[in-house]
């Protein structure tokens, strides 16, 4: 479940400044809204370049990490669509509301893409990425009783979350806005 | 709303080839809309001998080796990818004459202008630079 896909992976190794943003800015146009994009690089400065480069465009910077010499940086290409959550299911706990229940050991879903979760996030959150929750209904069945909250990104996947969630039973949802993108709290963060 | 760039280029050498074709094209990478202006010796940057043209300066030679070791990409690589890319390359009319050249000795998609076609896209610039 925490295998971090990547959709399209460029090689910028031995490329200086500007060509890993140029060949960013190509490769990110090949793939999908909500696809992965690894871009490999030994530039230092592709370190800030390429995570100014994704908050310019608007596209997500997931993460960097470093193996030996080469950097490899996961952007996400955004959807220009889930920047507007529209927030149809109603019951909403904020980030705060939440962190305050953390001794609690609340239910908390991370809808996001294993490589978004692997990167950070909230201690004791299960991945259940958006596209297979509803394979994994039945096996979330025995939580039907208790206050399940759902976490994204930015508050509009979990919404999606939270009504299928609630179509099939789930009494007690909650959705977490607005998520991730402006969680200041501790993080926890998976091996890769 | 995209951010635009307008870049004023009025000196030649390697040097400025670089400075002004590396802000152009990862500004063009990032979604701006990127102008430059090429003036006096600047226009060596987009002359179709712009590789004879432009060199380092005497004191900075020793960088050469420096940019072969970084692999560095050439100007004309440069320059083809800020034309893919939609970057505007404005040559000042006025020096084009000075040096007694023609549209025909830059390379293709470079434009001729005078200084108000450049200002036109200018006062609506977010960032102005000169090298």
């Amino acid at each position: 479940m925490t295998q971090q896909l990547v959709d399209l992976t460029i090689d910028c190794k031995g490329l200086s400044c500007p060509m890993p943003i140029v060949k960013t800015k190509k490769a990110i146009d090949q793939v999908s809204p909500g696809q992965v994009l690894e871009v490999l690089a030994t530039d230092p400065g592709s370190v800030a370049d390429i995570k100014s480069w994704a908050t310019r465009t608007g596209h997500q910077f997931i993460g960097t990490t470093k193996d030996g010499d080469v950097f490899k940086h996961y952007i996400r290409r955004t959807d220009p669509n889930e920047v507007k959550p529209e927030g149809r299911h109603g019951d909403v706990i904020s980030n705060e509301e939440l962190h305050g229940l953390l001794t609690q050991n609340p239910v908390i879903l991370d809808v996001r893409e294993p490589m978004e979760y692997n990167f950070g996030h909230i201690p004791g959150a299960k991945l259940v990425p958006l596209g297979q929750l509803e394979e994994e209904l039945e096996s979330l069945r025995s939580l039907s009783d208790q206050v399940i909250h759902v976490v994204c990104r930015s508050g509009n996947r979990s919404d999606t979350a939270c009504q299928i969630l609630s179509e099939h039973g789930f009494k007690r949802v909650k959705n977490v806005v607005p998520g991730m993108s402006d969680w200041t709290f501790e993080l926890e963060q998976s091996p890769s | 709303m995209a951010k635009r760039v307008a870049i004023i280029a009025s000196n030649g050498g390697l040097e400025t080839a670089y400075k002004v074709l590396n802000i152009a094209t990862a500004a063009a990478a990032t979604d701006a809309e990127v102008g430059i202006f090429f003036t006096f010796e600047g226009l060596s940057i987009i002359h179709k001998q712009s590789e004879a043209m432009l060199k380092l300066r005497p004191e900075n030679a020793h960088f050469a080796e420096g940019f072969q070791r970084a692999n560095v990409p050439t100007v004309s690589e440069l320059l083809e990818i800020a034309i893919d890319s939609g970057v505007k390359m404005l040559a000042c009319q006025m020096t084009v004459d000075v040096m007694g050249l023609t549209k025909e000795d830059f390379i293709d998609g470079i434009e001729v202008g005078g200084a108000v076609a450049f200002l036109d896209f200018a006062y609506d610039a977010d960032v102005s630079v000169t090298f």
